[in-house]
């Protein structure tokens, strides 16, 4: 077998369950069997188009991850000298290369269980592989479940789930006590210390404990955690000019220093796997990299070389609260679970040592011993719709690992019946169903059914990609004032919908007079990338919208109506999400029904706010936000959303009483129409 | 330059109002960063001291390599089954619970129920019912306290950490005098004025 040195492809796996039915005798792994298509499933968590509400830009979004399907199947293919897409393919979300003779399929987990929906015995597959089931993402918790279910039905489907974790007994007995084949992980001894007193500022303390593995330890290169973007910035810079005042001063050696988090560039997250430095002169003191990472760097990415682990014992993690329908993204102390696993990355490839910044006492009671799984965090209405289009009808009883709570599942249903997804005795709708054949967000996927009613399809559809990928807006440091004059140029004075659409029309508008896209976008300030993968998504919509026979449409834009139309078609799905000024000239604003007192994110290109706005989300940092806003007419309201703002079993207060005054001047209006 | 990078990274001669009352000359030299205050740690535990997996292996001689790993995982205590507790002496009713209070008009509500969840149940969704019944909840975080430290409570006045000052001779001096001055007080009101304890006790018992 020929070997390819420069991909990291490990996986830490060092414990499989693998599941058999009861009746079956035991059997090894994945037998090469010549009956059937053995397929390999190895899924990596797919991060979901969208998330409403909550931060989008930060950490907690998973890298691109379908990037690892990808790879490996390119890997294997290499290795067994066949042509990638023949034997060997891969799927992803937007992207299918498989053919007739394929035996082996790498995909996401989310990618299975959108095949699921219209398979829902999984018959193209005889022997299903889920891995790195341990990170317990939403789409791996309900594939679980359902593979459960499948298993009764089927008695020749092998099922085979690989997870990283001390928790194996957990798996063990969800799955019906299958039988557990442990394989060895190949790790080094990592030895752990930690403070024999809790620490006042973990930050500095974190940075501390780097500069004196530096100079005290011997070689080795340093993996620091810290919890969000910002902080991992200003942890560079702090310890990247400590280490210029340790070498002057005390002949230390040199240090390279990188930042990792999501939302940093490919080119720059690529950085990560340079070589460290050399020492300075001959004889020197060795050289090292450190690397302050977010928890992307705990499992789904392997940094070889780190012998030091510093563990302040926070990370970023998202949480939903059904009752404020807010899902925001908070610091959280970690798990047992994750600071074990972020030991033993300082043991791949000889012993290390992890640094804890808290006490062993608090290590054992502070701690959680394992991290909530996504499915309790996360808002449902997304995973509901899809259950249901699954079949699946008892959402009491189905038979998940950890379930959620009731409430967040009530939440979920009654979100999704006001978007006529499901009728009022939870039915799937014909909306529903439409709905869930797209891969976004409910709301998002209403929105873009609807659109056609309000002569913008083609509009809504653009800003629906645009919404589904990170921040097309670059504000670097260094030049802010220059970014928001450049961000002016496409500002529209009624909404950042707007604006995000104008730059898009821009940008198409460059690549159409055969301009340079690539610079154009360096000079305005925006993301290149992120306005390419808007464009790639938007071509995917597209085939959905075509196969469902959505009409693809404009008004002209000469219409007056042209941007009227477009803010009310973005209530289609979006009425949930409306805010009303507390009192004229306030910047305080209310949302409705949740009543959460927000302010306007300050960078809105939106000139005088309107009593009431719709904002695409909520941003909970030190103050509570809404950030990418449209101004509306209260009217608007009431005409698209009449189940929603039902005034009859409206609860009481402000909002209340100026729908009222809305209604009843609307109700004059027609009286003197109906008068003349 | 070197005096703002010193105090740069040197949070603690950072004030809050960002201006550093000491003096030039008794500035720390350059250098004096943040990596001269060793933050001390100390091994885990003998229990702990490696990752589990290293020490659990050395624990029990094993025969073959299957049974190495699944020692591994399942740990002696797993394995035995719990001692089954004793029969409680007394019997009692079970508890009637006041009932839940959630919107009994909800549609989410009418659906749960329908399959079977009871709101006033108290219990969760899932094939027995064992999920969670409230959501899970978190606090923002925004400070940087470390783990284990408590931040301050609630209401709990925050007391500012005296500044340190500097003292010279005339400092010293009007220190001492003031204090002179508050024992002073202090005596005459505990002991009354004009010398009515030393009519009492006699000369010498006062002061």
């Amino acid at each position: 077998m020929r070997r390819l040195g420069s991909q990291p492809l490990d996986r830490p796996a060092s414990l499989a369950a693998v599941l058999r039915h009861p009746q079956d005798p035991p059997q090894p792994p994945c037998p090469p069997t010549a009956q059937g298509v053995p397929r390999h499933v190895s899924p990596t968590p797919d991060p979901r188009l969208r998330r409403r509400d909550g931060f989008r830009k930060d950490d907690a979004d998973p890298p691109p991850r379908r990037v690892a399907a990808m790879s490996v199947a390119q890997r294997v293919s290499q290795e067994l000298d066949v042509e990638l897409g023949q034997e060997i393919g891969y799927s992803i979300r937007f992207e299918n290369r498989t053919g007739p003779k394929t035996l082996l399929k790498y995909m996401t987990d989310g990618q299975l269980l959108r095949e699921s929906m219209h398979d829902h015995d999984m018959s193209r597959y005889s022997c299903i592989i889920l891995d790195e089931a341990h990170e317990r993402t939403l789409a791996t918790d309900i594939l679980m479940a359902l593979l459960k279910q499948i298993a009764a039905r089927r008695k020749d489907l092998k099922i085979i789930v690989m997870s990283a974790t001390l928790d194996a007994q957990k798996f063990q007995s969800y799955f019906y006590n299958a039988p557990l084949l442990a394989v060895p992980g190949r790790t080094h001894p990592v030895e752990i210390f930690y403070t024999p007193e809790a620490e006042r500022d973990y930050l500095e303390a974190s940075v501390r404990t780097v500069l004196q593995i530096h100079a005290t330890e011997p070689e080795g290169d340093i993996l620091l955690f810290l919890t969000g973007e910002e902080e991992i910035e200003d942890a560079c810079r702090r310890i990247s000019l400590e280490v210029d005042d340790m070498i002057r001063e005390s002949d230390a050696g040199p240090m390279k220093v990188y930042p990792l988090y999501g939302t940093l560039p490919p080119a720059q997250q690529q950085r990560i796997f340079d070589k460290a430095p050399d020492a300075l002169r001959k004889g020197g003191r060795p050289g090292r990299k450190c690397i302050v990472s977010t928890n992307i760097a705990e499992t789904s990415l392997t940094i070889d070389g780190i012998v030091y682990v510093v563990d302040p014992g926070f990370s970023k993690q998202k949480i939903y609260n059904p009752r404020s329908r807010v899902e925001s993204l908070l610091v959280s102390p970690i798990s047992k679970a994750s600071a074990q696993q972020r030991a033993g990355r300082a043991g791949r490839t000889r012993p290390g040592k992890c640094f804890r910044l808290y006490t062993e006492v608090a290590f054992k009671k502070e701690l959680i011993e394992q991290t909530y799984p996504e499915i309790l965090r996360s808002n449902l209405s997304n995973t509901v719709l899809e259950l249901k289009k699954l079949g699946v009808e008892d959402l009491v009883h189905f038979d998940l690992m950890d379930p959620p709570a009731p409430e967040t599942m009530m939440r979920a249903l009654e979100e999704l019946n006001y978007l006529a997804c499901l009728d009022d005795d939870g039915e799937l709708t014909r909306l529903g169903s439409m709905a869930s054949e797209f891969p976004l967000d409910p709301a998002l996927a209403v929105m873009l059914i609807s659109s056609p009613e309000f002569y913008c399809s083609n509009e809504i559809l653009s800003i629906t990609s645009l919404l589904s990928v990170p921040q097309i807006w670059v504000r670097p440091n260094s030049a802010r004032k220059r970014a928001d004059e450049m961000k002016a140029l496409f500002a529209h004075a009624d909404g950042d919908h707007l604006t995000l659409l104008n730059a898009y029309h821009a940008f198409k508008g460059v690549e159409q007079n055969g301009g340079d896209p690539k610079q154009w976008c360096h000079e305005h300030f925006l993301s290149f990338r992120h306005l390419s993968s808007a464009d790639n998504v938007r071509a995917q919509l597209k085939r959905i919208m075509e196969t469902n026979e959505i009409e693809l449409m404009s008004t002209p834009f000469q219409d007056k109506e042209y941007y009227t139309n477009i803010r009310r078609a973005l209530l289609t799905g979006f009425f949930m999400q409306v805010a009303m000024r507390e009192s004229s000239n306030s910047k305080v604003y209310k949302t409705v029904k949740d009543d959460q007192l927000v302010m306007i994110h300050p960078g809105t290109s939106v000139a005088s706010p309107y009593d009431w706005v719709v904002y695409n989300e909520f941003v909970l940092t030190t103050k509570q936000y809404v950030r990418t806003i449209t101004n509306i007419r209260p009217e608007w309201l009431l005409e698209i959303a009449p189940v929603y703002y039902d005034l009859d079993t409206f609860e009481k207060g402000e909002v209340k009483s100026a729908l009222t005054r809305v209604a009843e001047k609307i109700r004059r209006r027609q009286a003197i129409k109906g008068g003349r | 330059m070197n005096r703002e990078r010193a105090s740069g990274h040197n949070p603690d001669a950072e004030d809050d109002d960002g201006f550093d009352p000491t003096p030039l000359e008794n500035q720390r030299g350059f250098g004096a960063g943040l990596h001269k205050k060793r933050i001390t740690f100390v091994p885990a535990s003998a229990s702990n001291g490696q990752l589990t997996t290293t020490t659990n292996s050395q624990q029990r001689p094993v025969q073959d390599i299957s049974s190495l790993y699944l020692n591994l995982v399942l740990p002696d205590t797993a394995r035995q089954p719990s001692p089954v507790p004793p029969e409680p002496a007394t019997l009692c009713l079970p508890h009637s619970h006041p009932p839940s209070a959630l919107d009994r008009s909800r549609m989410g509500l009418s659906y749960l129920s329908t399959h079977g969840w009871d709101p006033d149940g108290r219990r969760g969704l899932g094939a027995a019912q064992q999920g969670i019944q409230f959501p899970v909840k978190a606090k923002p975080k925004e400070d940087k306290l470390g783990v284990g430290m408590a931040g301050p409570k609630k209401g709990a006045v925050v007391v500012a950490r005296e500044k340190e000052r500097l003292l010279d001779a005339g400092k010293v001096r009007k220190m001492v005098h003031e204090e002179k001055r508050r024992a002073e007080r202090i005596r005459t009101q505990l002991c009354g004025r004009g010398g009515d304890l030393e009519r009492y006790l006699g000369p010498g018992a006062v002061g």
